[in-house]
């Protein structure tokens, strides 16, 4: 029996060994770009996705995504199988693979450092550690039995200690990790699956103390190499990384197809190097690109109509030279709330409330406001109308869901007279008391913003609706939507997590002050979300998504706007690529194939 | 002159406590605050609480003020607040890139001007002198951002002449290949201006009594203009170059955005957009003080070149 078991575990080591020795050839390079600089690579300090695509090539969270199937679908990474979820959505147990090993790093002085499921417990821990101030502390904050006392308590004594037990995070044997919450979450997954959910070890981030940014220690398939901040990264196939067979079944889609026939059985990784330079001008990365200095290019949407079509396909003279173009919906929404709350300061607000007036004013704003314009004109045509609060892609999307508010200028001019917004000499409307009516609408000073302007100036105007425009800087800004001091202003909320719930807390009453900047109140609303909250994805909670979002109609909230098309432009060389929703870099399952270069 | 030097470098203190307090007053009241934009997405109030205390924005103005002393005193300003690098090592990273390209800009584009200005002296009133002239008018009225992007555009991606952008690893590499077009370009973007400016210093000495004596004395025009002229017109010069030096330490940032030159220019920006005080409070501190540096070498140039200056 023993010796079965020797031979079993012999002929594992031979079939992983050459996967892990074997993958990546270190000749291939991929060249690609960051538009912005990243700020680095300690999974809790960062909130970049500059970042975040490095930090996912280095680190691995216990569950991940499907590199193909949409909407995105969880798979196990370094865990055996997906969690077992018992007790009604409050246990989760996850059996962690054995012989996983940390990349060889100084701080493990030579000895291969096996990742265990205490590496897991330890990097969950580190999100609520005040000392990190984790921008996504909200991934755990509240939601795992003993961590937010844990986190208390280190606010008090200014030290968080690892070695305390937190009764929801159990480890009963180094492979088995325990989570128990605070109550019923069918969503958690997600978070284990997020990229920057990925295990450090504890002696690198403890030897590497207040410097972790740039001393990333993963299990991943790549290494930091060369590292200038602010200016390149450069990546390298991680040696010791457990290696993984490219096998992804396609869709209906016929690229996912092709991509399939083309990639099946490649070791991964395949490339092996990766090569980033931050480049901040449009034009420097359009340019390179075109001189086949770069492999990919993620967003140029300044120069979208040069090499795009208006039907959104690449012009025919970039398709002869072989370069390819990957178009997809980024999932996300972006939205204009209206503020509801009765007063804004000690100033009353003509946009709050449940009123039929009220209602009507915000609802007549809506109809006005030109969104074809929004995406021809400030878009340059790179979004689709937004019908539903939860975007393409995502977990409870339903795309024959359409908005019952329209674009009708003239309807919304016949709404405000009957509801007594007359207009006065100057030709701009009142209250229906007669006092002035002024919607104050903020925005940062930037020549984008300054476009949405002058798009609600006009069809403010359209409907004889006094605008003035307040200017303050994004931080600011955030700051007086927190405390619901914003009357209206523009917003975007792009997916944590690829679930309908990411959306729709977006509108959650207790989230006044945090998410929810409309500082929307409405019993019915809170009461269907809670509900939704406690169900797995399912039919039934897309019925509850489906009333929640026809509610947030019938107050008028929000003016829901666009989601925004992602132009990936590839080389001929570049192969497998597919824009992945919730995973910030691909890297890991695509391929440079030599024979395509022209 | 070691009197005049030590009086000035004692009216150092009251002037940098004059920046001190304007920086401190800028940032403090105009600057808005930097927990919102750390906090992420999510955030609850203990959170932004959290981050105001770690940065020390929740202290009182005086006890946030006499830190900010301190860490002038002791050229320490921490770490970014953004990416938790020491700024020191920004400063120190990102100022050899910087002066990578400017060193070579400054000296190159001031030689040029100068003896460009000095020949349309010498040719006042011809041709070549209005054809110049009007040339550096149209070329000053042009801004920096259409010769940066015209010049990345035809020199480097048609003709190909150039990289696109980019930096390498050592100085050779990035002096010869990677500056040698954002030099180009400086070069040709300071060199309008300068030459006007350098043309009407010349012009002022060229007609004064010392030349007409020169002349007369029989000497060559060259000797004319390149010894006594030149000589005389350098003290201007001079005030003009040391004027441009402090410009060094913030770096060319539109040249090092579009040419992806990390250095230091395109570090302020980052840190404007993120609200990143600590470098730019580090920045302004340091610029204020070579200016009062580069100031009182200035003053002491000009009594190396003309020992007729009095120091007082």
């Amino acid at each position: 029996m023993l010796r079965a078991r020797r031979f079993a575990a012999l002929a594992l080591l031979a079939l992983v060994l050459p996967l892990a020795s074997e993958g990546a050839d270190l000749d291939k390079t991929l060249r690609v770009t960051f538009p912005t600089a990243e700020t680095g690579f300690d999974p809790v300090k960062v909130s970049d996705v500059y970042s975040g695509q490095v930090i996912d090539a280095i680190f691995d969270p216990l569950l991940t995504y499907d590199y193909l199937a949409r909407p995105a679908r969880l798979v196990p990474n370094v865990a055996e199988t997906l969690p077992l979820v018992a007790d009604d959505g409050r246990t989760y147990t996850l059996k962690i693979r054995q012989g996983i090993y940390f990349a060889a790093d100084p701080v493990f002085k030579g000895v291969k450092r096996e990742l265990t499921a205490g590496d897991y417990a330890y990097s969950i821990k580190r999100f609520l550690d005040p000392r990190n101030r984790s921008p996504y502390a909200f991934l755990f904050e509240g939601k795992i039995v003993g961590l937010d006392e844990l986190a208390a308590q280190a606010k008090k004594t200014r030290r968080f200690d690892y070695d305390a037990k937190a009764a929801g995070l159990e480890v009963p044997d180094r492979y088995t990790l325990r989570i128990r919450l605070r109550r019923p979450d069918f969503n958690f997954s997600h978070m284990l699956a997020f990229p920057l959910v990925g295990a450090v070890a504890r002696e690198a981030i403890e030897a590497y103390g207040d410097d972790t940014n740039s001393h990333p220690v993963g299990t991943g398939p790549y290494l930091l190499k060369r590292y200038a901040r602010s200016s390149k990264i450069v990546l390298e196939a991680n040696p010791d990384y457990r290696g993984k067979i490219w096998d992804f079944a396609p869709g209906d889609d016929p690229l996912d197809v092709e991509i399939a026939a083309r990639m099946k059985g490649r070791k991964l990784p395949a490339i092996g190097t990766v090569e980033i330079s931050v480049m901040d001008e449009t034009q420097s990365r359009w340019l390179a690109f075109q001189r086949a200095e770069t492999d990919i290019e993620y967003q140029l949407v300044e120069v979208a109509p040069t090499f795009m079509t208006e039907d959104g396909r690449l012009r025919p003279e970039f398709e002869r030279r072989g370069i390819r173009l990957d178009r997809s919906v980024d999932p996300e929404i972006t939205y204009t709330f209206f503020n509801m709350q009765e007063k804004i300061g000690d100033q009353p607000n003509p946009l709050a409330g449940f009123s039929k007036e009220r209602i009507a004013l915000r609802r007549a704003i809506a109809m006005a406001y030109k969104i074809d314009d929004q995406i021809r004109i400030i878009r340059k045509g790179q979004a689709m109308r937004a019908q539903f609060p939860i975007p393409p892609g995502v977990a409870g999307h339903d795309p024959r869901y359409r908005s019952s508010i329209p674009y009708d200028p003239q309807l919304a001019n016949a709404l405000l007279d009957k509801f007594q917004y007359k207009r006065g000499p100057d030709g701009y409307r009142m209250l229906p008391g007669g006092k002035p009516l002024v919607i104050r609408y903020w925005s940062m000073p930037t020549e984008r913003d300054r476009q949405f302007d002058e798009l609600f100036k006009r069809s403010l105007d359209s409907i004889g609706v006094r605008l003035e425009i307040h200017k303050d800087r994004f931080a600011e800004l955030n700051k007086l939507g927190h405390e619901c001091r914003l009357m209206m202003r523009a917003a975007a909320w792009i997916a944590d997590y690829p679930d309908g719930d990411n959306f729709m807390q977006l509108l959650y009453g207790p989230n006044t002050g945090q998410t929810n900047s409309a500082c929307y109140r409405s019993p019915e609303f809170d009461r269907l979300y809670e509900n939704s909250r406690s169900m797995p994805d399912s039919a039934e909670r897309n019925r509850l998504y489906r009333q929640m979002a026809r509610l947030m109609e019938v107050h008028t909230v929000w003016i829901l706007a666009d989601s925004r098309y992602r132009n990936v432009l590839l080389q001929p060389h570049v192969v497998g690529y597919r824009k992945h929703p919730v995973l910030f870099s691909e890297w890991l399952y695509i391929d440079l194939d030599p024979g395509s270069r022209k | 002159m070691p009197a005049y030097a030590v009086r000035r470098l004692w009216q150092f203190f009251p002037t940098l406590l004059g920046v001190v307090l304007l920086v401190f007053a800028l940032f403090n009241w105009v600057g808005g605050d930097p927990a919102y934009l750390l906090a992420g997405k999510i955030s609850n109030p203990e959170q932004i609480e959290n981050i105001r205390r770690q940065l020390g924005v929740d202290q009182p103005y005086a006890v946030q003020l006499w830190i900010f002393v301190k860490q002038i005193a002791g050229a320490d300003f921490g770490a970014s607040w953004a990416t938790n690098e020491k700024v020191s090592e920004i400063i120190a990273t990102r100022l050899g890139p910087s002066l990578t390209v400017l060193v070579p800009l400054l000296v190159i584009s001031t030689i040029l001007a100068m003896a460009a200005a000095m020949l349309v002296t010498y040719l006042r009133g011809s041709l070549t002198d209005r054809a110049i002239m009007i040339g550096c008018t149209v070329g000053q009225s042009v801004s920096i951002l259409v010769y940066i992007i015209v010049a990345q555009y035809v020199l480097a991606y048609q003709f190909g002449w150039f990289p696109v952008q980019g930096w390498g690893n050592n100085l050779a590499e990035n002096l010869l290949r990677y500056s040698a077009l954002p030099v180009i370009v400086g070069v040709i973007v300071s060199l309008a201006p300068d030459i006007r400016l350098y043309r009407s210093f010349f012009l002022e000495e060229i007609n004064q009594d010392y030349v007409r004596t020169a002349r007369s004395k029989g000497l060559s025009e060259t000797r004319v203009m390149w010894v006594h002229v030149l000589r005389n017109a350098a003290i201007p010069i001079v005030t003009n170059v040391m004027i441009q030096l402090p410009g060094m330490l913030v770096g060319a940032f539109l040249i090092e955005r579009f040419f992806s030159i990390p250095g230091i220019g395109r570090e302020v920006i980052l840190a404007v957009e993120r609200s990143d005080f600590p470098v730019l409070k580090a920045v302004t501190i340091y610029v204020a003080i070579v200016t009062m540096i580069v100031n009182l070498a200035a003053d002491l140039l000009y009594k190396a070149i003309d020992p007729r200056v009095e120091l007082e």
